[in-house]
């Protein structure tokens, strides 16, 4: 017997959770056209690793460089890096969106409402968290490690590897932390990206995010939870590859 | 054959590592003061102080950590700060150094040991060798002769957290050895070790020694300074206050501090 659990979602409406499991509505027959789930799974993958991808080129290096370097104002950078890290996803968006706008810096690109400025605005927010906490992994390696390193002749390059290497645990939880920050994010790129879907009903910039946000509006809880689980089971598995390969010691 | 012989050749153009009146400090404060030392391939030189008195300073300035303030460090009469950086590396390469933290790499024995000869081939061998790692694990003589001399063959394959600190000091004094240097620098290597654990490092220098590597060991072990030096230089707040051959400096030392530190009244 199926139990109904009553969620209340709004003053004196009631979501009935058992219809997720109600075969007259169905897990396999969902209202949309062929290929729309596969492709809002599709921007939502590409938009998100593309992003952290290019945080992590970015942050690991400034990482690296703030943690093994003394400079005048080196608390202060590192403040700003941890102040980015709660940087408001619905401002990055509107900065993002002036600066990609006809009259923003970027305006010659015509980036408004595509994936390209969605990448932005999540490079923006996830930068600051691979940064910060891979700073936080590398200051946590033993100097000693470091003074090995060059001292069996290292460059570095090589010092700089071996301290990676040591600190790849705490790497692989600053890029899944970014991770989880970009694709996690509806705010910036809904003002960026549009949330929109083509005439054939696959995605242009509408992310799972952005898709549960609008089901969730639209008052089809059972679909926008549907969804939430397909975007827990997506970062439990990425999550899951780069905890194997960041933990890997041999 | 001709590798022998290369090996040789490089040995025969190794003379010693020398000091000509170094100091040092960290801002206003002297660590070192007008030390003049030498090494030579083939000895052991005791570097022997009171905790606090430069020795460890002393040995990063000889692996090219930093330069010296004042004075110059010369390898083969040559100052290894005055040379490109792709030639100081090589002449930081003909070093090996093992520190009072036996500090590893968290991977396996082996790749401990094999990191500095991993260093020292090209970055396109590098990459083949990560391919290959993926499927088989190659061999390396280098590898199993050093972990031969410290006893811990049968630990190739260990993870190095799975070691005790005698064990793990064994494996970087192993590490030091692997890459085939000219001269060992050993900092306290058997401070927090065993007696068993002391006997295999000490065995080890002396097979280093007997192998023509030149050997500075800095220590604060009087005993140990007697079984494996050849020469004992005293260090006390930043001089160098006395330099001999151990039996000189142990019977007879010309400096009454010398006397009072060997005999345990000098206390810091």
């Amino acid at each position: 017997m199926i139990e109904t659990v009553p969620l209340l979602v709004d003053a004196g409406a009631v979501f009935d959770a058992s219809v997720l499991f109600d075969a007259s509505v169905g897990l396999v027959d969902l209202p949309f056209r062929p290929g729309y789930i596969e492709s809002i799974i599709g921007v939502s993958l590409s938009v998100s690793l593309t992003a952290v991808a290019l945080s992590t080129l970015v942050g690991l290096p400034v990482a690296l460089a703030v943690g093994f370097t003394e400079f005048p104002g080196k608390r202060l950078v590192v403040a700003l890096i941890n102040t980015g890290m709660g940087l408001p996803s619905v401002v990055v968006g509107l900065l993002v969106l002036f600066a990609v706008s006809n009259a923003g810096p970027l305006g010659s690109l015509d980036l408004v409402f595509t994936r390209e400025a969605m990448v932005i605005s999540q490079f923006v927010l996830a930068t600051p968290v691979v940064t910060g906490v891979s700073l936080a992994a590398v200051t946590g390696v033993d100097d000693g490690l470091r003074d090995v390193a060059h001292a069996m002749g290292g460059t570095r390059l090589d010092v700089a590897l071996a301290t990676i290497s040591e600190a790849r645990s705490g790497i692989a939880t600053a890029i899944l932390a970014g991770l989880g920050r970009a694709i996690s994010e509806v705010g910036s790129v809904l003002i960026v990206g549009g949330n929109i879907v083509r005439a054939d009903g696959t995605s242009v910039t509408r992310t799972l995010t952005t898709a549960i946000q609008l089901e969730a509006r639209q008052g089809r809880f059972e679909i926008a939870l549907l969804l939430g689980g397909v975007l827990v089971a997506l970062v439990l598995v990425i999550n899951g590859v780069v905890l194997r390969l960041g933990g890997r010691r041999y | 054959m001709a590798h022998a012989t290369a090996h040789h050749r490089r040995r025969a153009r190794s003379t010693g590592i020398s000091l000509s009146n170094v100091s040092h400090g960290f801002g206003r404060t002297t660590v070192l003061e007008d030390v003049s030392l030498r090494v030579d391939r083939g000895e052991t030189l005791a570097l022997i102080g009171p905790s606090g008195t430069g020795k460890t300073t002393l040995l990063r300035l000889v692996a090219c950590f930093e330069p010296p303030v004042a004075g110059d460090i010369r390898f083969e009469n040559e100052d290894p700060w005055s040379l490109s950086t792709a030639d100081r590396l090589a002449a930081r390469r003909r070093l090996g150094m093992v520190f009072q933290e036996p500090t590893l790499f968290d991977t396996t024995v082996r790749r401990n040991v094999s990191y500095g000869l991993r260093l020292r081939v090209g970055w396109r061998e590098r990459l083949r060798r990560w391919v290959t790692r993926l499927v088989d694990t190659p061999s390396m003589p280098a590898v199993d002769e050093a972990l031969e001399t410290v006893g811990l063959t049968a630990a190739a394959g260990r993870p190095a957290d799975s070691l005790s600190g005698g064990e793990a000091q064994r494996v970087a004094f192993a590490r030091a050895l692997a890459p085939n240097p000219d001269f060992l620098l050993l900092d306290e290597p058997t401070s927090d070790l065993d007696p068993r654990n002391t006997a295999v490092i000490e065995q080890a220098i002396g097979t280093a020694s007997d192998d023509g590597l030149g050997v500075v060991i800095a220590t604060h072990d009087m005993q140990q300074a007697e079984r494996v030096a050849d020469r004992v230089a005293v260090l006390l707040d930043g001089r160098l206050i006395e330099v001999g051959s151990t039996d000189a400096v142990f019977t007879d030392p010309d400096d009454r501090r010398t006397r009072r530190f060997i005999t345990g009244e000098l206390i810091y």
